[in-house]
């Protein structure tokens, strides 16, 4: 009996299921909003923050189901051991992933700057759920390969989400160290004293605070006039002095800053505050660092922080102002200004200028270290809420938002508690996932926006062709051939810093196929200036192949005969053509 | 085989008589004779600690020793560095005699002292000295690209005469720059065309051009200097300091050991840089800088004090000292990144010879010659004499000069000399460390069970706890007092006190009201201060 019934239920499910496929199809049941896989073979609520268990989850699955298109790596082990994962997207059946031009994005290396990470998994989702539907997003990625690594920081990643942090902490890695100089280390974090797992602000009723609690919205605290007696003392982050030094919060994780660590113009803590050691003393930075080395076809990289909407290019320090030429920054200039175009909100700006003056920072060294145009963004600004300028941190944009957008999600309201060293207090505030991070009704749009704008910069990375071959005869069983090398995209294949310092090695294009008498770089076609490669003139050396420009080869050649001609470019990948 | 069993029984005989081989060596030790004297004062009831840091590219050990007693960890500590370039051998053997002094004739010195010994950190380069090719090496075994052009160490040196030695070559032609020198016709000097004077010769490293570039010897057959790749003025992308600062697993090693030694206050590294015979400057505008470039002006006065004592132990007279750091070195970034007081000296360079007319030679090869002359040295010169060169084909090349080492390293028989001298000098240095002490303590009774204390806490030394460069540093601990007695049993005066810097002979009052009887225990210090102890009946 029993056994009958259960033969009969798997009968109905079977015939359910079988039908359940066939009526659910995508046809049956979505519609494509313009712009979005709408039956992802991956699905992904873009709404919402990731652990790193769920990130590897959906990562995995990506490598799974579009293996032909989605390859996942580990750059090496975090300071606490997790994997620095790192997606490589591209077309798989177009040509090895590494001889294509490369467009490096990156999440995460503060640790509170969580959307980066979301942002740069939206990328790999949107370009393998795409490849196939869009004819621009497939010839893309038989053209390119994109290296994403959503957080280059895991360990605090997950350290930020599970354990009691501000909007701001930890900034740094795990690594903990002594900030105050007493001989301990980490002897005094934050405490959650109301255990929510945010720490949000502490006050307490004094009769010479300067505060009071505003009437119409006792949330927020607002200062008393000059001449008026307040009711409140502000006693800043939730945390107790748990070494006895008579301090509260003075020694917490790090301090180190992952974003000074890099290897152009590193300086050391007294200069530049959040130095460790040396150069990539931070591991999660010595493994992307090694990454980018042996992946020489990184033409182009994007980094994603927050706050603030904003474009970034180098220097960050005033002092590398000659490291960033004209004809580079034209280029920067050209990608960021159309993207300011399609990202409202956000601005294109230089970091030593119009943010701060930093050395040893992530984008300093992709560019002034390995000749790299790179960006970075810093995601998400208040402009986002209701398309006002009202500034950062303005506590009535927040307030209104979280009472007529977020229903009261944002903030956490005053309560008492006894506190061992400051008596009766009041904990509350916003967040720590309010303010500085997309809420969820955002997230996807602005992942979208900067996802396009990371594409369209992976677009202008080189594209190169032999464009034209034309053969003159010279008598005596002689003829000259002169091949155009031709790059149809903005980036030249070295930029003027890779150039300056010799970065990466220069550009060959060879002839195969023939015997070569002489080879030249053809420096004026029109009047025959020409610059003779005396050693191996089957391989011609190119210093550069400029953006939207050509350079021309010519070899002087004996025989007939079919030959073949092959560019091989580290960041512009390769190209050829056959007679 | 034959020559590791000679190794052995050296060895075996050092285990015996640490005292007779390092002065019985008639050269410089290979690294299997320095390891072997390494452990030889490090076996077991030594004072020193011998460990490995790290294995360099070509397989070498980075030794230290670790030389103290009792609470080592937080007693003031000095650094002595050698090997900072490979082809200064002498560097290496100075450090190691100070090891062995130390542990034979001053011992005393670890009563109040640590002692940190990095014998040779340039391993890989050292060994050319004993290789049967020899030349002045300063990268380690990494496979560098020097001249970036894609192609990795294609054009190194080339022993054109067999000799065994890379010296240098001469290209007789029109279009040289040098010519012969005047006074001295082995030697060969810059035509000078401001005076009108002709070159005849190019000169360039005993070498051929391999990859037909034009150019000799630029790409050269090893790695990455330690001495030119540190972070201090690190001189990206240039041959031998690669492409990022302290890119080298014993360069790290090195770094990532020390920044765990807080008890260090000083560094003597030999090195060919000196701030012991003159002290560096102080230019006010590059110290003023966010980027300091300077030696801070408190920092000045301490290196000239220093240097001061320096030049009344060692009896040589300075000459042609100029060399007071290098971009990327190490000295340097001890004091500019590191925060300690950081001294550097090659230890020995060529003495002043002068001519007839009491006049020295400002050509310091001319000098080394006459030098060497004076000291009846006749194996430095190798005598310019021709060879093939397929890169010059009907033209005339020479092959000759000085012989390598010979400029930056005396013959062995002057080192113990040296070795004593520099060893009484660090000695010195280390009886200078910053010494916390508790003075004029005061125990009064409140009534009521209350009790105040009182001390001074001084600065024994005539160094500051803290350089000036030191007080900006997050690697110096601040000198931290702590009180035995719980938070609710001081009336006042705090249970943890953090003190930025005690100045030279310096001192800070401290003062509590305790409640309750018995007594408590105050200590005040920093592992490169000491640490002062006290207890006070209530």
């Amino acid at each position: 009996m029993k056994f009958k019934n259960w033969i009969y239920t798997t009968a109905l499910g079977l015939a359910i299921s079988f039908t359940g496929i066939q009526e659910t199809s995508a046809q049956e049941k979505y519609f494509r909003a313009i712009g979005t896989p709408h039956n992802p073979k991956v699905p992904v609520s873009w709404n919402r923050y990731h652990t790193n268990l769920a990130l590897e989850e959906i990562m995995r699955d990506m490598a799974k189901k579009h293996p032909d298109l989605v390859k996942l790596e580990s750059m090496g082990k975090s300071y606490q051991g997790n994997d620095i994962w790192v997606l490589i997207v591209t077309d798989f059946k177009a040509g090895k992933a590494e001889d294509k031009p490369g467009m490096w994005i990156d999440g995460n290396i503060h640790s509170n700057e969580i959307q980066g990470t979301e942002f740069t998994l939206y990328t790999a989702w949107y370009l393998s759920e795409m490849y196939g539907e869009l004819e621009f997003i497939t010839q893309l990625l038989k053209d390119k390969t994109f290296y994403i690594a959503p957080t280059i920081n895991p360990d605090a990643h997950d350290n930020f989400i599970k354990e009691p942090n501000t909007q701001n902490s930890p900034r740094s890695g795990m690594i903990n160290m002594d900030d105050d100089g007493d001989g301990v280390i980490g002897e005094d974090p934050f405490d959650d004293i109301n255990k929510d797992g945010h720490i949000t602000m502490m006050i307490r009723k004094s009769p010479t605070g300067r505060y009071v609690k505003d009437q119409m919205d006792p949330r927020k605290l607002i200062m008393v006039a000059p001449d008026q007696k307040g009711e409140y003392e502000m006693l800043g982050y939730e945390g107790i002095d748990n070494d006895g030094d008579g301090f509260v919060n003075e020694d917490a994780i790090g301090y180190y800053d992952p974003n000074r660590d890099w290897g152009w113009n590193w300086q050391p803590d007294y200069v530049q505050r959040g130095a460790w050691k040396y150069p990539f003393s931070v591991p999660e930075n010595k493994a992307v660092m090694e990454y980018v080395m042996k992946h020489p076809n990184i033409a182009a990289a994007q980094s994603y922080h927050n706050y603030g909407g904003m474009i970034l290019r180098g220097p960050g320090a005033e002092e590398d102002l000659g490291t960033y030429n004209q004809t580079d920054i034209r280029i920067y200039d050209a990608i960021a200004k159309k993207g300011e175009e399609f990202m409202p909100g956000y601005k294109y700006l230089v970091v030593y200028k119009d943010l701060y003056s930093v050395f040893g920072g992530q984008l300093d060294w992709f560019y002034g270290g390995r000749g790299i145009f790179t960006y970075s963004n810093e995601l998400m600004t208040s402009y986002l809420y209701v398309h006002k300028n009202a500034g950062r941190g303005n506590q009535d944009e927040q307030m209104m938002v979280d009472t007529y957008l977020t229903f009261g999600d944002a903030f956490v309201n005053w309560a008492e508690y006894d506190h061992p060293q400051y008596g009766k207090i009041e904990v509350g505030g916003f967040k720590k996932n309010f303010g500085r991070l997309h809420p969820g009704f955002l997230l996807e749009q602005d992942a979208h926006r900067n996802a396009a704008f990371t594409i369209l910069h992976g677009y202008h990375t080189p594209k190169l062709s032999v464009m034209d071959v034309k053969e003159e005869d010279l008598g005596g069983g002689l003829k000259a051939v002169t091949a155009t090398i031709y790059n149809e995209r903005l980036i030249p294949t070295h930029s003027s810093q890779d150039l300056k310092y010799k970065i990466e090695r220069p550009d060959y294009v060879s002839i195969t196929g023939a015997k070569v008498v002489a080879g030249f770089v053809v420096d004026n076609e029109d009047f025959n200036r020409l610059s003779e490669q005396k050693v191996n003139p089957e391989k011609i050396s190119v210093a550069n192949i400029p953006g939207m420009g050509a350079v021309k080869v010519r070899w002087i050649v004996s025989g007939s005969g079919n030959y073949s001609i092959n560019v091989d470019s580290a960041k512009g990948g390769k190209a050829s053509w056959k007679k | 085989m034959k020559k590791m069993y000679l190794s052995l029984v050296l060895g075996t005989g050092l285990l015996f008589s640490v005292h007779s081989t390092a002065l019985a060596q008639g050269d410089y030790p290979t690294l299997g004779q320095i390891t072997q004297r390494l452990q030889a004062i490090s076996g077991s009831g030594s004072a020193a600690k011998l460990s490995s840091l790290t294995k360099t590219e070509g397989g070498k050990d980075i030794w230290v020793l670790k030389i103290g007693t009792g609470d080592l960890d937080n007693k003031p500590a000095i650094a002595v560095v050698g090997g900072a370039e490979g082809f200064h051998v002498l560097s290496v053997e100075l450090a190691l005699q100070f090891a062995e002094r130390l542990l034979r004739d001053h011992k005393s010195a670890l009563d109040q002292n640590t002692f940190y010994i990095f014998p040779n950190m340039s391993p890989d380069a050292y060994e050319q000295y004993h290789a049967s090719l020899k030349y002045e090496r300063r990268g380690n075994a990494a496979k560098i690209d020097h001249d970036r052009d894609g192609q990795v160490s294609e054009d190194g040196y080339e022993d054109l005469n067999k000799d065994g030695l890379i010296t240098m070559m001469r290209v007789e032609s029109p279009m040289g720059e040098y010519m012969v020198n005047e006074k001295d016709e082995r030697l060969m000097t810059k035509a000078d065309r401001s005076k009108a004077q002709k070159g005849n010769y190019l000169m360039m490293p005993e070498s051929m051009d391999k990859d037909k570039d034009g150019s000799f010897g630029e790409d050269l057959v090893e790695g990455i200097a330690f001495n030119k790749s540190m972070t201090y003025k690190f001189p990206i992308f240039q041959p031998l300091a690669g492409e990022i600062a302290v890119s080298q697993v014993e360069s790290r090693a090195l770094l990532d050991y020390l920044f765990d030694q807080w008890n260090i206050f000083a560094f003597v590294t030999f090195s060919p840089a000196n701030n012991l015979s003159a002290p560096l400057k102080y230019n006010a505008g590059d110290a003023k800088k966010r980027i300091i470039a300077s030696m801070l002006e408190k920092d000045v006065a301490i290196n000239g004090m220093v240097s001061g004592i320096y030049n009344e132990t060692i009896t040589q007279k300075a000459f042609n000292q100029t060399n007071q750091g290098t971009d990327g070195d190490f000295f340097q970034w001890a004091y500019f990144h590191f925060g300690r007081l950081s001294f550097s000296t090659p230890g020995w360079w060529v003495p002043e010879v002068k001519g007839e007319e009491g006049k020295s030679n400002s050509n310091a090869e001319a000098n080394f010659l006459a030098w060497a002359a004076s000291e009846n040295l006749n194996n430095v010169f190798v005598p310019w004499a021709p060879v093939t060169h397929p890169d010059f084909p009907g033209q005339k090349v020479e092959v000759g000069g000085i012989k390598p080492f010979v400029m930056y390293n005396p013959p062995f028989t002057k080192v113990d000399s040296i070795a004593i001298e520099h060893t009484d000098f660090i000695l010195k240095l280390a009886a200078l460390s910053p010494k916390v002490e508790f003075h004029n303590v005061k125990s009064e009774k409140l009534g009521n069970g209350l009790t105040r204390i009182t001390a001074d806490l001084f600065n024994n030394s005539p160094l500051p706890t803290h350089s000036e460069m030191g007080e900006k540093s997050r690697w110096l601990r601040k000198i931290r007092v702590d009180i035995s007695k719980d938070a609710a049993d001081l009336v006042s005066g705090e249970k943890i006190k953090l003190i930025d810097k005690l100045d030279a002979y310096g001192k800070t009052t401290l003062s509590w009201v305790v409640k309750g009887s018995g007594s408590v225990d105050i200590k005040a210090g920093a592992a490169h201060t000491g640490i002062a102890t006290l207890n006070v009946k209530l």
